[in-house]
């Protein structure tokens, strides 16, 4: 499976599959050897890359993936092939259009924009309080909102509609 | 450790102390009296009801709502918890009560021992212009300038005076308004007068007083220790220039900037400032640091936050030597410091635009291992709320050189992990890993000028095990899916499954 991972404004392209009792990651020229394995409390995984040790937790809503490792915190936005495919379907159909939806059930907590707000690609949008974690969503691309359809305090099913935008 | 100190056998009057706060800061104090086998009493807000401080304590006094100024910062109500439950002392921690002369008056009012010092003391050194005078009076180095408001006759004469480059300073300024730097003698009267008309503007008063402009200041502080018996001793500096806004971040001890000279009469001269308050108990005087002089800032009438950094390198515990002046002892000798300490704060914020980060704490690994000592008040399962102070945690380690310490501090941060609010941590990381921190010369700038962006292998080891998480889940969850299709019950939508995970694990010890 081809993964499209995005950190700050930086992209890397990974194609991950099983290998033996591992996994392997090609990113360009570069092949990985990995080993992931996820501790008893469900959440903090054990990596191994080509050999080297990594203590990561991961938390994983839907594309976005909060990591803390390394003493480090990230937000990364990972995109599979399938769905990279999707949004570009979708993205056609709508003539430019982009919704922001709800990840997870959760509550609103902030809403940075409103209707008219043009928007960097990586700004945060809306934050969604989830399992009493907070989770920016922030914008794919750079953009104008053209609806706000949640506001702050507001609870929200997970693929609810939050926001609009082109 | 502490046999060294005078026995406490023929002591105590204080049986029992109120420990007016909350935080790691209440649950340093109470550990410090259980080991001295000293009854504790705990204060608690309603948001508070589950805090550790209310755990640790022998008792513990309910005192009302969450707001600081119903409760921690109610003298009234503090005092009667006190009271009540028969104290013969009170501890107020820093912050809330710490530095406030009518808790300190209320204490002696009610027959309470303040561990603190006198409340002259607290009112002198509280105002500044108050403490400026003193400390002039008393020897200590001022950074040159004018006290009082300049007029433009006096000014050029003045600048040439105190030599350039000056500052001139808002009176009734702060928050870095109405500051403006000027090199040279030609720029200086339109400084003025933009001063002036910013002061105006910013603070309704536009009186401007002058200023030498010290260059890359350091910020280094004297710990103090005085009795009630004229006996003041110092336990060396502490070098605190890692800050933002006025917050410090990261503090050490020894200063690498400090002679031994430089220490000797920068002891002398917080000294002589305590002697001149007739000051008690455990005191700060903070002074900036540039090219080898030292000029004065102001004096904390309280324990401080960093005084671990203190703790560790002189084997003394600070908050004993409190409870025994209290207790109307004499100060103990103070030992040959050894080694080095670092103090990194943890605050729950966010570590790029620095807003506080609220939420419940789901997940905590503490550090561990020779020379690291952890002082917080966190458990798992901990709401920070919007009410009170965002330090979580302070991470103090001990090491035989800076290098160690160093060393030290980089491997226990990467062992603390707290998940459910954002921390400073990665900061903190990034300066420990900073060339400018490690060569030992920097200056209360190096916050701004910090890179605070993770190297680029760590950004790419980051996406590569963001994506191999999500394939780890995706292939889980086709797992799950296929074993609920062969079970005949209908397969769970993605996000479902993802959420029992997330179910699971929360459930997990």
């Amino acid at each position: 499976m081809k993964y499209i991972t995005k950190l700050g404004g930086e992209e890397r392209e990974f194609t991950i599959e099983r290998h033996g009792d591992g996994l392997r990651a090609r990113c360009g020229e570069t092949v990985y050897a990995l080993d992931l394995a996820l501790v008893g409390d469900g959440a903090t995984f054990s990596l191994l890359v080509d050999g080297r040790s990594y203590d990561v937790v991961a938390d994983v809503q839907r594309e976005q993936v909060l990591l803390q490792m390394l003493g480090e915190r990230f937000v990364v936005h990972v995109e599979d092939e399938r769905e990279r495919a999707a949004h570009a379907v979708a993205g056609h159909k709508q003539g430019g259009k982009r919704e922001l939806r709800a990840s997870m059930p959760g509550i609103v907590v902030d809403v940075k924009v409103e209707q008219g707000s043009e928007v960097a690609e990586g700004q945060t949008l809306v934050v969604l309080e989830a399992m009493k974690m907070q989770n920016p969503l922030t914008a794919e691309t750079a953009g104008k909102v053209t609806r706000v359809l949640c506001k702050k305090g507001e609870a929200v099913a997970a693929g609810a509609l939050l926001l609009e935008l082109e | 450790m502490l046999s060294r100190y005078p026995s406490t056998r023929n002591m105590p009057p204080i049986r029992r102390i109120l420990v007016a706060n909350r935080g790691e800061i209440a649950l340093r104090v109470i550990r410090t009296a259980q080991e001295m086998g000293i009854e504790t009493v705990a204060v608690y807000s309603d948001a508070d009801r589950t805090a550790l401080h209310v755990r640790r304590a022998s008792r513990a006094v309910h005192l009302g709502g969450n707001k600081p100024s119903e409760s921690y910062l109610d003298i009234e109500k503090v005092v009667a918890a006190a009271r009540a439950t028969g104290c013969d002392a009170l501890h107020p921690g820093y912050g809330f009560l710490s530095e406030n002369e009518d808790a300190a008056q209320a204490c002696i009012d009610a027959g309470i021992e303040f561990l603190g010092p006198n409340p002259k003391a607290i009112l002198l050194m509280g105002d500044k212009v108050e403490a400026r005078k003193i400390a002039m009076q008393a020897g200590v180095p001022l950074v040159p300038g004018l006290q009082e408001d300049v007029d433009e006759a006096h000014l050029v004469q003045a600048a040439k005076q105190v030599g350039y480059p000056v500052m001139l300073k808002a009176a009734a300024g702060g928050g870095g308004k109405g500051i403006r730097i000027v090199r040279e003698e030609k720029e200086l009267l339109e400084a003025f007068h933009m001063a002036r008309a910013e002061a105006k503007g910013a603070f309704g008063d536009d009186r401007v007083y002058l200023e030498k402009f010290v260059t890359r200041p350091r910020h280094v502080e004297i710990q103090i220790m005085a009795d009630k018996h004229g006996g003041v001793v110092f336990y060396g500096e502490r070098e605190c220039s890692v800050q933002r806004r006025h917050q410090k971040l990261v503090e050490e001890s020894p200063c690498a900037a400090l002679t031994p000279e430089v220490r000797a009469q920068m002891g002398k001269a917080a000294c002589d400032l305590a002697r001149a308050v007739n000051y008690v108990g455990a005191g700060t005087v903070e002074f900036l640091l540039s090219e080898g002089k030292f000029y004065f800032l102001e004096m904390n009438t309280r324990l401080q936050v960093e005084h671990p950094v203190t703790e560790m390198r002189f084997g003394v515990d600070l908050v004993r030597e409190q409870i025994r002046i209290g207790a109307g002892e004499r100060v103990s000798p103070v030992a040959e410091p050894r080694g080095h300490s670092i103090e990194v704060r943890v605050n729950a914020e966010d570590p790029d635009t620095y807003f506080p980060s609220l939420g419940r704490i789901t997940r905590l690994n503490l550090p561990g291992g020779p020379g690291v000592r952890l002082d917080s008040a966190l458990y798992r399962g901990l709401e920070v709320t919007p009410y009170y102070d965002s330090m979580l945690a302070k991470l103090v380690v001990h090491g035989e050189n800076r290098e160690q310490a160093i060393a030290r501090c980089e491997r226990a941060l990467r062992e603390l992990r707290i998940v459910g609010v954002s921390t400073s941590l990665p900061v903190a990381l990034r300066t420990l890993q900073s060339d400018e921190f490690r060569s030992g010369d920097y200056d209360t700038g190096i916050l701004e000028r910090l890179d605070r962006k993770p190297p680029a292998a760590r950004r790419e080891l980051a996406m590569l095990a963001a994506a191999a998480t999500r394939f780890l889940f995706a292939e889980r969850a086709g797992a799950r899916a296929a074993e609920s299709t062969a079970t005949g019950r209908d397969a769970a939508p993605r996000w479902a499954t993802l959420g029992r995970i997330e179910r699971l694990r929360r459930s997990a010890p």
